[in-house]
């Protein structure tokens, strides 16, 4: 993979006053993307499955398309498993909301979940009295799957885990979590907010019941995501958001709902969002997820390497680098996270994550007050990762 | 601390930008909770020590390692600067305001509401009018008999106004308008007392002394309005004093009269004199009640020495 090519596609990184290690939070934008949809607006700007004229018409295959191009990328069994929603988030509470739990139904989480794949079960077991029950992790950040299978009885109805945490970066091995989970008869969600960008999902292979992730983490639009889900689990759902274009009629009593996935797309869809995410999708296709894994890497290899040697500073996640992904995530003892990324922000444009990243539950049980996240991608590169290396150096020695 | 220094800062900038407005926004409620003996959780203060020490770092590492270890000592000493500055900043409107200028009285230093100086100009007593100048605290009345001196509203109530002037000098010609007004207004006496500082106008305090000698109320007072209205040159034309006089219904062969007596010459030399012992070393210089005004002021200098500080309510 040429990355010097690859930068060129994105029109931010055009600033040489820019040096973006922020993708875990949302990533950049190829210039294809923005042409998708731009040329929605310019050329075509009218709804879809409505109405009847060119215009409509032409949009409906579009967005179409981009559900087929999304059946793809995830090699689901068919496109209408494929729901848009605006992001992760949304279609984590799609489920929750939409799948049927009664009391005493148990949810099982890792204890490193992000806030939208914590908050929507605390929520359900609230409001339907369901049970939250929590797997740690080891203490090297990896998944432990003795603990899982401990958990794991008749009345865990759900296991929702991230697939690849946004904290430090570890994926967990989601296939055999599925396997044991699917034996004890339960479902399985996958937060793949932070794994999409980064790996081939094979929702077919990994034989996952839902698996959400959001648009504008892998180069598409913000406020566009995607919730898969088997069809005939979709199927059984009652919908979640109702309303326009998702029942076929309805009278002043009642309505006959579509099948899904409209369904679950309830009122005006972002059309642009839709179509920019099907061509951020076709980007990813064609650089490939093994050059991008080798590229974050590389850079993460660097990251790393650099960070090893500040005195003070403390990597959250396992030591061997290609368990954490793109993701490094460290604090320094005695130095606020804040200023720290605003240090590197005013020095250089380093633009990094700090605080605690969603994850409030996991810092508040550890007593860390917060951290910096640095998140590659491939369009990052090695010179880049030493940037941020010999800032933070700078920044130890002067705090 | 460093909040309130950056509140004040921000506040100063954010008259210029939207974007410091809200820095200033959140610097304020930094210290509304400071004041209040709470955290100031808008991380404000954590944000903007990064932000300086961000700059710094790339310039010299020394120096933001200085100021990171020092920066609440130096919150503190800028806090007590400005705050000093603050006080000078507000000393000087209100000196500016009472007195024309932002240093105090007649002071000549550089002002920025009067970048000119136009409130302090004067008109410099020459080498050839016998009079050695000296500074403003040297001024005095004592041994000037004023009531031997053209008097306006004499036996008015009210604190007397006591112009040292000079017709034919600019300063003197730009506040007596603005002196008449005053005693237009209040009807407080006025006391004039011509200095010739330009040689060539001398002949004008024996005209002055007969002309008040022979008509001290009405006629005078607008002789002397026409002197300060004409233009300099005509002052300098004694035909065009002449017909002034002669316009105003002045007798003008009395006057004639009065002007070549040598009693006159004696009595107006006696009033230089009284005038020199002043110490007065520019005109105009003004006296009013304790304070002196040398150079031209602004109408409310002279009305707040006047009637004080809130001579608009006065009477």
């Amino acid at each position: 993979m040429d990355v010097t090519k690859i930068r060129r596609d994105f029109p931010a990184l055009s600033d040489p006053g820019l040096v973006y290690f922020d993708t875990a939070c949302q990533s950049l934008r190829p210039q294809s993307v923005l042409d998708a949809m731009d040329a929605y607006y310019r050329e075509y700007p009218a709804c879809s499955g409505r109405s009847m004229h060119h215009l409509a018409a032409r949009v409906t295959q579009k967005v179409d398309d981009a559900r087929t191009i999304t059946a793809k990328f995830l090699n689901a069994s068919k496109k209408e498993e494929v729901i848009f929603t605006r992001n992760t988030t949304e279609g984590i509470n799609l489920v929750a909301n939409a799948l049927s739990f009664k009391p005493g139904d148990v949810i099982l989480i890792t204890d490193k979940e992000h806030n939208s794949n914590l908050i929507p079960w605390q929520k359900l077991c609230r409001q339907k009295g369901t049970l939250l029950k929590i797997v740690p992790t080891q203490t090297n950040g990896t998944f432990d799957l003795d603990a899982y299978a401990k958990l794991l009885n008749p009345n865990v109805k759900l296991v929702s885990f991230g697939h690849t945490s946004n904290l430090d970066g570890v994926t967990i091995p989601a296939a055999e979590i599925i396997k044991l989970a699917h034996k004890n008869g339960s479902h399985v969600l996958l937060d793949a907010a932070q794994s999409a960008p980064h790996r081939q999902l094979n929702v077919k292979s990994l034989d996952v019941d839902f698996l959400a992730f959001s648009g504008h983490k892998l180069l598409g639009p913000s406020g566009t995501g995607v919730l898969y889900g088997k069809y005939a689990l979709l199927d059984a759902m009652e919908p979640f958001l109702v309303g326009g274009d998702t029942v076929a009629s309805s009278t002043y009593e009642s309505a006959e709902f579509l099948p899904p996935p409209e369904k679950f797309e309830a009122g005006l869809q972002d059309y642009a969002g839709i179509i920019g995410l099907a061509a951020a999708l076709q980007y990813l296709q064609k650089v490939g997820f093994d050059a991008i894994q080798k590229q974050e890497l590389e850079v993460t290899r660097v990251l790393t390497a650099g960070l090893q040697g500040i005195p003070g500073l403390h990597i959250i996640g396992p030591a061997d680098l290609a368990l954490r992904g793109g993701i490094t995530t460290f604090y320094i003892d005695g130095i606020d996270s804040h200023r720290i990324a605003l240090m590197l922000d005013q020095m250089r444009g380093i633009t990094v994550r700090s605080g605690q990243h969603c994850v409030h539950s996991w810092f508040h049980s550890r007593g860390i007050a917060g951290s910096v996240r640095a998140s590659a991608y491939f369009y990052n590169t090695v010179d880049e990762a030493q940037l941020v290396i010999d800032h933070l150096l700078k920044i130890r020695k002067v705090l | 601390m460093f909040c309130i220094v950056a509140f004040v800062v921000l506040s100063i900038l954010g008259i210029f930008s939207a974007a410091n407005r809200r820095l200033a926004k959140e610097a304020l409620d930094c210290v509304f909770r400071r004041i209040t003996f709470r955290p100031c959780n808008t991380g404000f203060d954590e944000k903007m020590k990064a932000k300086i020490l961000g700059k710094l770092i790339m310039r010299s590492e020394r120096l933001a390692s200085f100021i990171n270890k020092r920066f609440e000592l130096l919150a503190w000493i800028f806090f007590v600067i400005g705050m000093a500055a603050l006080v000078m900043s507000v000393r000087g409107v209100v000196l500016w305001y009472t007195t024309g200028s932002c240093n105090g009285v007649n002071s000549e230093a550089f002002c920025v509401f009067d970048p000119t100086g136009a409130n302090n100009e004067v008109s410099s007593v020459e080498t050839g009018c016998s009079v050695t100048p000296v500074t403003i605290n040297d001024l005095t009345l004592d041994g000037v008999d004023v009531a031997a001196f053209p008097t306006l509203n004499a036996g008015n109530p009210g604190t007397p106004i006591i112009f040292i002037g000079c017709y034919s000098c600019d300063y003197s010609r730009a506040t007596y308008p603005i002196i008449r007004k005053l005693v237009d207004h209040y009807n407080t006496p006025l006391i004039y007392l011509e200095y010739p500082v330009k040689l060539h106008s001398d002949y004008l305090n024996k005209v002055g002394y007969c002309a008040y000698k022979q008509e001290p109320f009405k006629y005078f007072w607008m002789f002397n309005d026409a002197l300060f209205a004409a233009e300099k040159s005509q002052i300098e034309d004694q035909a065009f004093v002449e017909k002034t006089l002669k316009d105003l219904g002045f007798d003008m062969s009395a006057l004639q009269a009065c002007i070549a007596d040598p009693t006159t010459a004696a009595v107006v030399e006696g009033q230089l004199e009284q005038i020199r012992d002043t110490g007065f070393y520019g005109t105009p210089t003004i006296f009013i009640g304790d304070e002196v005004f040398v150079g031209p002021k602004p109408y409310r200098v002279y009305a707040i020495a006047l009637k004080g500080f809130f001579y608009w309510l006065a009477q």
